[in-house]
């Protein structure tokens, strides 16, 4: 095997653990703190009570709630004055992977200078960032764990990837207690993106040992704890939800990802699909494209999906792709592609942006964006 | 365009999250550089200040001292003015002088210039001020810069100088009247004599009366033609231009010489009260001897007039610095009153009655003493004595 590399923030992890907030603010040298969040969250009252935690700790603070889904460019500018004007610190992003992608954003522009677009890319980051906390309110996005900040180019209508381990954050805080309020389909989206980090992470050309062992787990925990977790909201599934989100963060942020992801970041900057509706549309024709460079991990991923082994790799792999369709379809979300996107026209120049993307670069098979287009017009 | 990014850059085993530890330590660096470079700038800054020969004081708004060069301590006792107030410092006085130069500039923000004379060290001295306010970045005067030049010698020398310029204009004058007057007074002289001689030869019966009243106009005539040549002579000698001749000659036997032409003019016991200490080993000077038997002369007609037959005077001759010859003559007389000190070898500044002299002993003494590149001086007690001081470079080695 050739020289791997696994790297992820501290993680404080349990019910309860955001009262650590404060502390873990302190212990990096706050004395402002910046936090980042969305109206959903101020709405749900966890500003208001990660507030209370820094007023606990006597920390001064400044609260930037300005974010939506698919966080853009100017939203990020803005964050950046609003930090630099007030000389806050410490960053804390509180949310799923909008906020957090924005407090990345965020951080990077305030200390590096010059616009978020000067980073888009891997390792063009040179100088240090302020200490970051993020804490995930769904379990998915994993962009607590990862090196990866997705903004969206509004100009160019394109979800800009940006890739450095600076940008995995100090602290990582997962406390599954916020996933108490969020609403069924957030958490059913949230699990598939998180099962497609796991899918994608695992049959990446760069998976290690220390990768694969995660995307398993992952893959395991959303399949056993899903269903339950979104028809009893008991904690205890819950909480398996954000360990199995967790791993799934760790193996996709060194291991990379796929396709799949590649055309959802192409999909989001030109439709503005919210990224958790794409997964359960793209990921079964993804994964039957990638069956034929990687039949066995397949099986093994289609083995966890199944429950049981099949005979043969290939007919395992497929029973899987075909179960995590049924998954899919018993959770109610749209599994179309058109129910997601009203124009079909654009789906080529949506391919040729997607074949650009730097989540194709870890994937099994060789793609074109004429595979791409393929793959769209199968879950058309 | 900027590069695609690779595998490797997504493995990123080259990249680690950026920390502030190098960050932290150019920072130190470049403070330490930085602070070196101040402390030396601060030196060089201090050197420059510490090289300036005027006293110079930083004051803040209430006058109190925040920093002096080193002049400040050549100068003032002293030895740590900062905190306390200028007035204190210079002027020994508890509230700030009426004129204060820093207040002024303080309150026009201009620069303040001022002369002052005050004690230092029991001293009399003469000082430059001025007063420049140091503003701060919104142009108000937030400190003063008091510099404080001594210019006491200049304004000696200034002092020397304008004497000198009177000396000359006078002498010119005095030279022009004595030639003007010359002429009528050889023809009144000439004339009172032809008178004179005439008067025997007038007839016998002539009034008797009126003969003797002839005789005795014509002899006050001749009188007092006498003593207006004196005067112009008098007036000739001090406005003689260098047409003398220098030669070698010893003070000591100057000395001799001029008491063996006064012996019999002098009565007997007034010889006696002249003392002599002379220094045996007195190098010569160049000079011209009828000159300067003059001012000795002058002097003791001076140290006579003062001492009025009751005192002692005494003439001394020594070494000074090395390559000075002094002659002094001290008497115990009555002194002269401070406030003609400084008028005393101005021509035509007399004391005595009118009649008894025109002013010009000591102002020919000055010039003569001046033409031979000397000095010469008094020092004076009223009621104790004077002291006039002859000093005259010595006879340079061939």
């Amino acid at each position: 095997m050739e020289v791997r590399k696994f790297s992820i923030p501290e993680i404080i992890f349990g019910r309860g653990s955001l009262q650590y907030a404060g502390l873990c603010a302190r212990r990096l040298g706050a004395e402002k703190v910046l936090l980042v969040s969305d109206r959903g969250l101020e709405e749900a009252g966890w500003v208001d009570r990660v507030v209370e935690i820094l007023d606990h700790e006597k920390l001064h603070w400044i609260y930037y709630g300005d974010i939506i889904s698919n966080p853009r460019d100017f939203q990020i500018d803005k964050g950046v004055g609003f930090y630099h004007r007030h000389k806050a610190d410490v960053i804390i992003g509180l949310g799923g992977g909008s906020p957090m992608d924005a407090a990345k954003g965020i951080a990077l522009v305030a200390s590096n200078g010059g616009r978020i677009q000067d980073y888009e890319g891997a390792n063009r980051i040179h100088q240090p960032l302020p200490p970051m906390i993020f804490i995930p309110s769904t379990a998915g996005s994993g962009s607590d764990i990862s090196q990866f900040a997705i903004i969206t180019d509004v100009e160019r209508r394109v979800k800009m990837s940006i890739i450095s381990r600076t940008l995995v954050p100090n602290i990582s805080i997962i406390d599954p207690l916020l996933l108490q309020t969020k609403s069924r389909k957030l958490i059913v989206a949230a699990a598939i993106d998180a099962l497609c980090h796991a899918i994608e992470s695992y049959v990446s050309t760069i998976a290690s040992p220390f990768t694969e062992i995660q995307s398993l787990k992952a893959m395991q925990l959303i399949m056993k704890n899903l269903k339950r977790a979104t028809e009893t909201r008991d904690l205890n599934s819950l909480e398996q939800l954000s360990a199995a989100s967790t791993a799934a963060g760790m193996a996709f942020s060194n291991a990379g990802l796929g396709v799949e992801h590649a055309i959802a970041h192409s999909l989001g900057g030109i439709f503005d699909t919210l990224h958790g509706l794409v997964h359960p549309v793209l990921l079964p024709p993804v994964m039957r494209f990638n069956l034929p460079a990687c039949a066995q991990k397949m099986a093994q991923v289609g083995e966890i999906l199944l429950g049981k082994k099949r005979r043969g790799a290939q007919a395992t792999a497929l029973g899987g792709i075909e179960k995590l369709e049924e998954f899919c379809d018993t959770m109610g979300v749209q599994t179309r592609l058109r129910d997601i996107v009203n124009e079909h026209a654009k789906l080529p120049d949506m391919c040729r942006m997607a074949v650009n993307d730097a989540c194709l670069l870890t994937n099994p098979r060789q793609a074109t964006w004429e595979d791409l287009l393929q793959i769209c017009e199968e879950a058309w | 365009m900027k590069p695609k990014p690779t595998v490797e850059d997504l493995i990123g085993i080259e990249y680690a999250k950026l920390g502030f530890f190098r960050e932290v330590q150019e920072k130190i660096a470049e403070l330490n550089a930085t602070n070196l470079e101040l402390s030396r700038k601060q030196r060089h800054i201090q050197a420059i200040l510490d090289s300036i020969t005027d006293i110079m004081a930083v004051l803040s708004p209430r006058l109190r001292i925040s920093s002096v060069n080193r002049a400040f301590h050549d100068v003032y006792q002293e030895a740590h003015p900062e905190g306390k107030t200028c007035h204190e410092i210079f002027r020994h006085a508890d509230k700030p002088c009426s004129d204060c130069p820093a207040l002024k500039a303080f309150e026009t923000n201009q620069v303040f210039r001022e002369t002052v004379i005050y004690p230092v060290d029991g001293k009399n001295r003469h000082f430059e001020i001025t007063a420049s306010p140091l503003k701060n970045e919104r142009g108000q005067p937030c400190h003063i810069l008091l510099l404080k030049r001594d210019v006491t010698l200049e304004k000696e020398y200034q002092a020397k100088y304008h004497q000198a310029e009177r000396m000359a204009t006078v002498g010119v004058l005095a030279a022009g009247v004595a030639h003007e007057i010359n002429n009528p007074l050889t023809a009144i002289l000439g004339f009172a004599e032809g008178l004179k001689r005439r008067i025997p030869r007038l007839p016998e019966d002539t009034n008797r009366e009126l003969l003797e009243d002839f005789s005795e106009y014509v002899a006050i005539i001749l009188k007092e033609c006498g003593r207006c040549q004196e005067i112009v002579q008098g007036l000739l000698t001090f406005s003689r231009e260098g047409s003398s001749e220098f030669s070698r000659v010893s003070l000591n036997k100057l000395v001799g010489d001029t008491i063996k032409l006064l012996k019999n003019h002098l009565k007997h016991h007034v010889r006696d009260l002249i003392r002599f200490d002379l220094d045996s080993g007195l190098p010569c000077v160049r000079g011209d001897e009828s000159q300067l038997k003059q001012v000795i002369l002058n002097l003791l007609f001076n140290a006579f007039d003062a001492t009025q037959e009751k005192g002692f005077i005494t003439l001394r001759t020594f070494v000074n610095q090395g390559d000075r010859v002094c002659l002094s003559v001290e008497d115990t007389g009555c002194g002269i009153p401070a406030h003609h000190l400084n008028k005393l070898f101005e021509p035509f500044f007399t004391t005595k009655p009118v009649g008894k002299g025109v002013g010009i002993g000591l102002s020919t003494c000055y010039n003569i003493v001046r033409k031979h590149h000397g000095e010469i001086f008094v020092c004076s007690h009223e009621g104790v004595g004077s002291t006039f001081h002859v000093i005259l470079p010595r006879e340079k080695h061939p």
